[in-house]
């Protein structure tokens, strides 16, 4: 297996893309948001696909980026393809949410190298939908970073029916924060 | 020996802030470092669980005779 570190995974994933194996990509989860915060351990990569689709199919097939990486030294593991002991996984869009974090996406140069990455807003708001433990630990951090552009933020709560959501989140964590 | 929390969580507070601050190519590389740590802690908590699993209950207690 070749031995890469992420931001030799971004280079690949980069080819991938100017190959045409995925029309656009962006890394969201606890990558994305070590651009934007301190970096907190994770165990695998989130990458963001929207993949090209051929007339009629309705089913998304991810096989292209497998065979794609596979032949690059990857291995798959269940839902992962592992490069070099970084379990990377390949999500599509499951909601307009998370469509809108793809296409808004912004390019932020990693040593020369280019990287695609969910904006911070977008980030903080699949975490708020999401909602796991860890999610709102992510939130708590962005919040206290704060890196978040409000009206931004906030534009993209009400699109997307969160504000319950949010309110609920500020209630429980927020209030007693100094 | 004083121990004053607040003191103690602004400091956290801003090494934080610090680390946030830092170019991303270097966060990149410390998530590296940070994944391969949490993989030796998780390795050494496996072989602790798999410890603990066997001091649990004798097998012939768990199988009780059918007869």
């Amino acid at each position: 297996m070749i031995d890469v570190s992420i931001d030799q995974i971004i280079s690949l994933i980069n080819r991938m893309e100017a190959d045409g194996i995925v029309e656009r990509y962006a890394i969201g989860g606890a990558v994305g948001a070590t651009f934007y915060l301190e970096p907190v351990a994770t165990l695998d990569v989130d990458i963001f696909v929207a993949v090209p689709q051929k007339p009629g199919q309705v089913l998304l097939d991810l096989r292209p980026i497998h065979d794609y990486l596979t032949a690059r030294g990857g291995v798959v593991e269940g839902e992962y393809i592992v490069l070099a002991g970084w379990p990377v996984q390949f999500l599509p869009p499951t909601s307009p949410l998370v469509e809108e974090a793809l296409a808004d996406a912004v390019t932020v140069d990693v040593d020369g190298t280019p990287a695609r990455v969910f904006t911070a807003e977008h980030l903080a708001a699949v975490a708020l939908q999401t909602g796991r433990a860890k999610d709102k630990a992510r939130l708590l951090q962005f919040v206290e970073a704060g890196v978040l552009k409000a009206e931004r933020f906030q534009a993209i709560l009400v699109l997307h029916g969160l504000v319950d959501r949010w309110r609920e989140f500020e209630r429980t964590f927020l209030r007693t924060m100094p | 020996m004083s121990f004053d929390l607040q003191r103690i969580i602004e400091s956290k507070r801003e090494m934080r802030r610090k680390l946030a601050g830092r170019p991303v190519a270097e966060k990149l590389a410390m998530l590296d470092a940070l994944r391969d740590r949490a993989r030796t802690i998780l390795k050494a908590a496996t072989r602790r669980e798999t410890a603990l699993l066997r001091e649990s209950q004798p097998e012939y207690r768990v199988n009780p005779r059918k007869d």
